[in-house]
């Protein structure tokens, strides 16, 4: 259920405490409205559809991803329909979701690393959360490569082909790139101290 | 005028007992440029560093090292981190930041300058690096070249007296070392250079030091050094072609 | 097994969110303490390793699919506290950036794979292999820790949606567990596989972690948490059909013969006062477990000699690399 990772989005015009706050008021509303009053989802999916028009999110990136996690929320909502009553429970369960779901798609559309970064240290959270969200998202492409890299080595010198070797294959190229990334994580550190980290 | 770098009978031991430098001597006067080289496992990249004092680990700071005249202990290890601007081998190890503009900043912010400072420093030096306009890159973007420079950037952006470059033109192609060769010209700083692309060392560097099993075998005007071709072969390397034929003029 | 938004409601979602929020805090401040500095890169690459280990997806049954976890796998290897920091680093941007995962889902997500996959996960495996011997001994608890904390992280997670409302117990029990009973195997095998691999190139990558104390402190404040969350979603649910010896002494006849000599403060596990049947035995369960772990503490206290810390220096080679 893990989106590929192509997005970019534009470079900020909104400023990022509001498209954050904004995007968990939504969900925070939407997840606590009593379900009596459920017409309220409508004025919700309204001001998601404007915020994204003005954060310029096309139209083909939020219903691809919500392709992704559709199939799942349905999957789990239909559980709900055993027991009395299911059939509201379901219903509201797959609008709620799948409205939280879309907030936070267009909010991942317009929200770099950079600026979420800024929000969670503006809330206090600690540096070190921080500093390791910022490594993890910085080195998840070098990684990316790395594997893809192994990957291809492994495959032109592959001659057999059987499911044992496939996951030996999958293990030993994990193994390694932990190793390799752990050696990394030495010479980052040693980077980092030469520019005067403390 | 002291030297920039002074280095009196240098000698390191990995923590298992390896012995990976011996005896270690020399020194790089203010704004020389000097190669570094030898074959691999000489020790070169062990050798750089210390000079900023990311070894030894434990920094015990007994002057067998001098960087402008000053010995590297707890005291002065900021300033000599500042001085002395180490670039590393692999631009991915140094480029931890999410953006060309957040990393080039990353040592300027360190330093404790203001916001507006940083941001000129940021503009300067990637200006100077020819890259001007990338602040809002992303890192995953640009060529190995073109990280190669941010990284310099970065360096630059401290204003450091000292540069140390470990393998600058590994893996760029013939456009990059150009554009490369012609930066480096143009700064106005001490230079040290660890390398196997011994042209580089020829059309930049006015003095060698050749490096072999932890120990520097021979040091002396590139020209001559590198031209010895009993020496160079002897020591896993060989006369770069450049020699070969003609006198180049720096 | 990422929860979206709306499928928890707002009690349960604040519940579990307060008991990641302060088992977050715990492995902050075990960082804080005991992290040597030249770590520090070491868990965002770790994360990064670990976002990428997640998104291996491997089809378990009729169009659901599994994923790691990596819980077990990222303790072993760096810690539990450092687990518990590099997963919900991975869970935070992959909620904000990704869209994966709610928000408000956010505490639950970090409960279920953070606290119960990477702490109990590690705890369990920490037991067995004090009674397995050498490389391999490590690797089988290891791999059988990595599915068991899969199991139990989908029985709460299970838990958490019946609580809410949203799917009953009876139906949400059964399918996540078997379900993830299946995916636990996928686990298993790719943490054993893995740390395998890594043994075999670099055998100082699983010495214990450098600095790592046996410290009183979150071992006491991890195990009422993962308590407290087991307590509170999971008891209430256990079997009211009365158990082995009630079911024995029913069919024989002498159930009315059991006389009340202690009055208990709370008969039949449930809280006098509260009605709500389910609260009732959450908090009723909840209560009993604090009393028991303070019990069990003040034990361990007096029984268990205190070690000394490990040196962090001579612990892992790692340390001390060379470049």
């Amino acid at each position: 259920m893990h989106p590929p990772l192509l997005y970019q989005p534009a470079p900020a015009r909104i400023n990022a405490t509001i498209k954050v706050m904004g995007a968990l008021a939504m969900v925070f509303f939407v997840v606590a409205l009593p379900a009596r009053h459920a017409i309220f989802l409508l004025p919700v999916a309204a001001i998601l559809l404007i915020s994204a028009i003005i954060g310029r999110v096309r139209l083909r990136f939020i219903l691809g991803r919500l392709l992704i996690a559709e199939p799942f929320i349905l999957g789990v909502a239909l559980l709900s329909l055993f027991q009395p009553g299911g059939w509201r429970v379901m219903l509201l369960i797959i609008a709620r979701c799948t409205l939280c779901v879309a907030t936070m798609i267009v909010l991942a559309g317009t929200c770099t690393i950079s600026e979420l970064v800024r929000v969670l240290k503006s809330v206090r959270i600690p540096s070190l959360l921080i500093t390791t969200m910022l490594l993890m998202h910085r080195y998840l492409f070098v990684l990316g490569e790395e594997a893809h890299r192994m990957r291809r080595a492994r495959a032109s010198r592959t001659f057999r082909i059987s499911r044992r070797f496939e996951w030996q294959n999958l293990a030993t190229v994990i193994g390694q790139l932990f190793i390799r990334s752990a050696d990394r994580a030495d010479r980052i550190y040693a980077a980092m101290c030469a520019r005067g980290w403390r | 005028m002291s030297a920039a770098i002074d280095v009196r009978n240098l000698t390191y031991r990995y923590p298992d007992g390896v012995e990976a430098l011996s005896a270690i001597e020399f020194a790089v006067q203010p704004r020389e440029c000097v190669g570094l080289i030898g074959p691999n496992g000489a020790g070169k990249s062990t050798l750089l560093q210390h000079l900023n004092g990311l070894l030894p680990e434990d920094l015990n700071g007994d002057a067998n090292l001098k960087i402008m005249g000053q010995p590297i202990n707890r005291a002065t290890l900021p300033e000599i981190r500042r001085q002395v601007g180490l670039l590393f081998q692999d631009p991915n190890d140094q480029l931890f930041c999410p953006t060309v503009f957040e990393d080039v900043a990353f040592g300027p912010r360190q330093l404790g300058l203001s916001e507006s400072e940083v941001r000129l420093r940021v503009e300067e030096s990637l200006k100077q690096i020819g890259l001007p306009g990338f602040e809002n890159r992303l890192p995953h973007h640009l060529s190995l070249g073109e990280r190669r420079r941010v990284c310099l950037a970065g360096l630059l952006a401290c204003k450091p007296s000292i540069l140390v470059l470990d393998e600058p033109t590994s893996g760029l192609d013939p456009g990059g070392k150009r554009e490369l060769k012609s930066l480096l010209r143009q700064l106005d700083a001490t230079i040290i250079i660890a390398t196997h692309d011994l042209e580089l060392v020829v059309e930049l560097c006015s003095r060698a030091l050749l490096l072999n099993h932890g120990r520097i075998v021979a040091q002396g005007p590139t020209v001559e050094l590198l031209s010895n071709e009993s020496l160079m072969l002897s020591n896993g390397l060989e006369r770069p072609h450049i020699l070969l034929h003609q006198h180049p003029h720096h | 097994m990422h929860i979206p938004d709306g499928f928890l409601d707002t009690k349960a979602a604040a519940t579990v969110g307060a008991l990641s929020a302060a088992g977050l805090g715990v492995a902050l401040r075990q960082a804080r303490l005991h992290l040597p500095p030249r770590r520090v890169p070491l868990l965002g690459l770790s994360a990064a390793f670990v976002f990428a280990a997640q998104m291996i997806n491997f089809p378990v049954a009729g169009g659901t699919s599994g994923h790691l976890i990596g819980g077990v796998l990222t303790a072993v290897l760096l810690g539990p506290s450092a687990a518990v920091i590099v997963i919900s680093s991975v869970l935070i941007v992959q909620c904000f950036l990704f869209a994966d995962g709610g928000v408000t889902a956010l505490g639950a997500n970090i409960f279920n794979m953070a606290i119960i996959g990477g702490v109990l996960g590690w705890t369990v495996y920490r037991l067995l292999s004090r009674l397995a011997n050498g490389l391999t001994g490590q690797i089988w608890a290891a791999t059988f820790a990595s599915w068991l904390s899969t199991v139990v992280a989908s029985i709460v997670c299970a838990g958490e949606l019946a609580a809410s409302g949203t799917i009953p117990w009876k139906v949400a029990f059964p399918a996540m567990t078997a379900v993830h009973m299946l995916i636990g195997i996928g686990e298993a095998i790719i943490t054993a596989l893995v740390l395998v691999a890594v043994s075999a190139s670099r055998p100082d990558l699983l010495a214990p972690p450098a600095g790592a104390t046996r410290s009183y402190f979150s071992f006491t404040a991890y195990g009422v948490l993962i308590a407290l969350g087991l307590a509170l979603f999971v008891s209430p649910f256990a079997s009211t059909a009365p158990d082995g010896l009630d079911k024995t002494a029913e069919s024989l006849g002498f159930d009315d013969k059991a006389a009340v000599i202690v009055p208990s403060p709370m008969p039949e596990y449930k809280m006098p006062l509260i009605t709500s049947a389910n609260l009732s035995t959450s908090v009723a369960g909840a209560v009993g477990t604090v009393f028991v772990f303070g019990l069990a503490w003040i034990f361990a206290r007096i029984l268990v000699p205190r070690t000394e810390p490990v040196d962090p220096l001579a612990a892992a080679r790692l340390e001390t690399k060379q470049p």
